[in-house]
């Protein structure tokens, strides 16, 4: 039990780290979700379909291996270059969430600019608003209130994926679980104890929170 | 009085076109033409595609073997999780509708605490925490095993050294997705309508019966194309066991690709293994569109 007590400081400084990494890159993946959304809608061809292959290349590979290829791959390729200070752990493990998380946003975006009512973008071409303005001032803005329980319910996966960063040795939760289960090879159940219990404590509320939102949500609509 | 108007149309030399008429049609035509150079543009990118696997032809030929047998392993441990997961979806799902509070309780448990922590975690304590614990109390599963197949003669499919791996990662595995199966096959189950069990108890069926012929084939259709993209989800999670040891196709990559020099070969060699989930995976994903579009039409 002391085990526990001692390595409880470490762990929590892993789980501090962990909500950083996905509050750093949730957002981003959000807007490369956008992005990614807008292009896959595009009338033009040479847009709609390189989009489409990214996001079904990104969701058919594991995201392990989308780690590997930005940190070793292109951290060796930038070597070459002398820009190997761009990637380290934290930059890696940002990027390959944020991009890994874009390919799913898009389909959760899509979901919602279809289920804004067809009458307001038919009104809003009728008032002569170009296809930009209705989308960024009429669809966009209504739309939101649908997406945000998708959102949380990937914020909580992405949570979780977080955990992979620690392939790379980052100063994750899981890293931190590592690195004292290799030294306390004997005792190893009260660090995954631990564990368990501080991701229980970050995505249980999240997504009892996420329910609570989306009843009353769903309630207001 | 109609029969002349018609007279006056047919008669009519060149319809006329109006300017907005001219600008749309300019328009299709410089949209067809986009698209024309588009996909030429992409036949010349899927050669070049083509070509920069050929200028690797040396080291491809070199590592094939190894990817070939590290994608035996992955299908072969996702195929034998699946099954497994199956079997803990259906006992939590029919646990989670059971009459006993305790039993609903007890699978709530199950399902809440393995959808809430991240699946690398789990593996690492099956592999590293439990069986770290059994080789403690001095319990050997390969020595158990071996010896129960040497028994039934079949030793000789138990040669692996790696064996604790292999049993870690497949219970871990299945553990795992058999959460997120429960709430699959518990939805598939619910979204039935109870009218269906209620005209089959009026009919004189008793529950099994009511099960097997009424509920069990209409909550199949619901259930396939969320199991189909667990399935996908599974064959991608299987790459993590690569982290426990285990000599799969992500643990075939990252072995061959680390101790590369040239950049260039480590990419490529990272490109290569990532094909290879991508030609599983995209298959399966068009498969579960399909069944998707299938479903929606059924309606």
């Amino acid at each position: 039990m002391d085990l526990a007590v001692r390595a409880f400081p470490a762990f929590l400084s892993g789980a501090i780290n962990t909500v950083l990494y996905c509050i750093s890159s949730f957002p981003l993946a959000l807007l490369l979700g956008l992005l990614l959304s807008v292009l896959s809608n595009s009338r033009f061809t040479w847009l709609r379909v390189p989009t489409r292959t990214f996001i079904e290349i990104i969701r058919g590979t594991p995201m392990i291996a989308q780690i590997f290829i930005l940190y070793y791959g292109i951290g060796a390729i930038l070597g070459v270059y002398g820009l190997a200070g761009l990637i380290n752990s934290w930059t890696a493990g940002i990027a390959s969430l944020a991009i890994n998380y874009a390919a799913y946003e898009a389909e959760v975006f899509r979901a919602g600019f279809l289920s804004v009512d067809k009458g307001q973008t038919e009104a809003a071409y009728s008032l002569g608003l170009t296809r930009g303005q209705t989308f960024f001032r009429i669809v966009l803005p209504q739309s939101i209130p649908f997406m945000i329980p998708p959102f949380v319910n990937d914020f909580i996966y992405m949570l979780k994926d977080s955990a992979i960063v620690s392939a790379i040795a980052g100063t994750e939760l899981t890293s931190v679980l590592n690195f004292w289960a290799t030294r306390n090879s004997s005792n190893p159940l009260p660090l995954y104890l631990i564990a368990i219990v501080l991701y229980l404590l970050m995505s249980l509320p999240t997504s009892y929170v996420a329910r609570l939102f989306e009843r009353r949500l769903r309630a207001a609509l | 009085m109609s029969e002349i108007y018609k007279e006056q149309i047919a008669s009519d030399p060149v319809p006329a076109t109006t300017r907005l008429d001219r600008l749309a049609a300019r328009k299709r035509i410089i949209l067809l033409i986009l698209d024309v150079l588009f996909f030429i543009v992409a036949f010349v990118l899927v050669l070049a595609f083509c070509y920069y696997l050929y200028s690797y032809r040396q080291l491809l030929v070199l590592y094939l073997p190894v990817f070939l047998d590290g994608l035996r392993v992955t299908i072969w441990i996702s195929l034998v999780s699946v099954v497994l997961a199956i079997i803990f979806g259906l006992l939590g799902a029919f646990a989670r509708l059971s009459r006993f509070a305790v039993v609903r309780w007890l699978a709530m448990i199950y399902v809440e605490v393995v959808r809430g922590t991240p699946i690398l975690v789990q593996l690492l304590l099956w592999y590293f925490g439990f069986g770290a614990v059994l080789t403690q109390m001095g319990i050997d599963p390969y020595r158990i095993v071996y010896s129960l197949a040497t028994t039934l003669q079949i030793n000789s499919l138990f040669q692996d050294s790696n064996f604790d791996a292999y049993l870690f990662g497949i219970i871990g595995l299945s553990f795992n997705y058999g959460a997120y199966l429960t709430e699959v096959f518990r939805s598939g189950i619910q979204s039935v309508e109870h009218g269906q069990s209620e005209a089959a108890l009026s009919l004189g069926m008793n529950s099994r019966q009511i099960m097997r012929h009424i509920i069990f084939p209409q909550a199949i259709r619901m259930v396939i194309p969320p199991f189909t993209n667990n399935f996908i989800t599974l064959i991608q999670d299987s790459a993590l066991l690569s982290i426990v040891g285990l000599e799969e196709l992500e643990h075939a990559t990252f072995a061959l690709a680390l101790p590369q020099v040239n950049p260039g070969n480590k990419m490529f060699v990272f490109i290569f293994g990532a094909l290879f989930y991508l030609v599983i995976c995209y298959p399966l994903s068009l498969f579960a569109h399909y069944c998707e579009a299938r479903i929606a039409k059924a309606y």
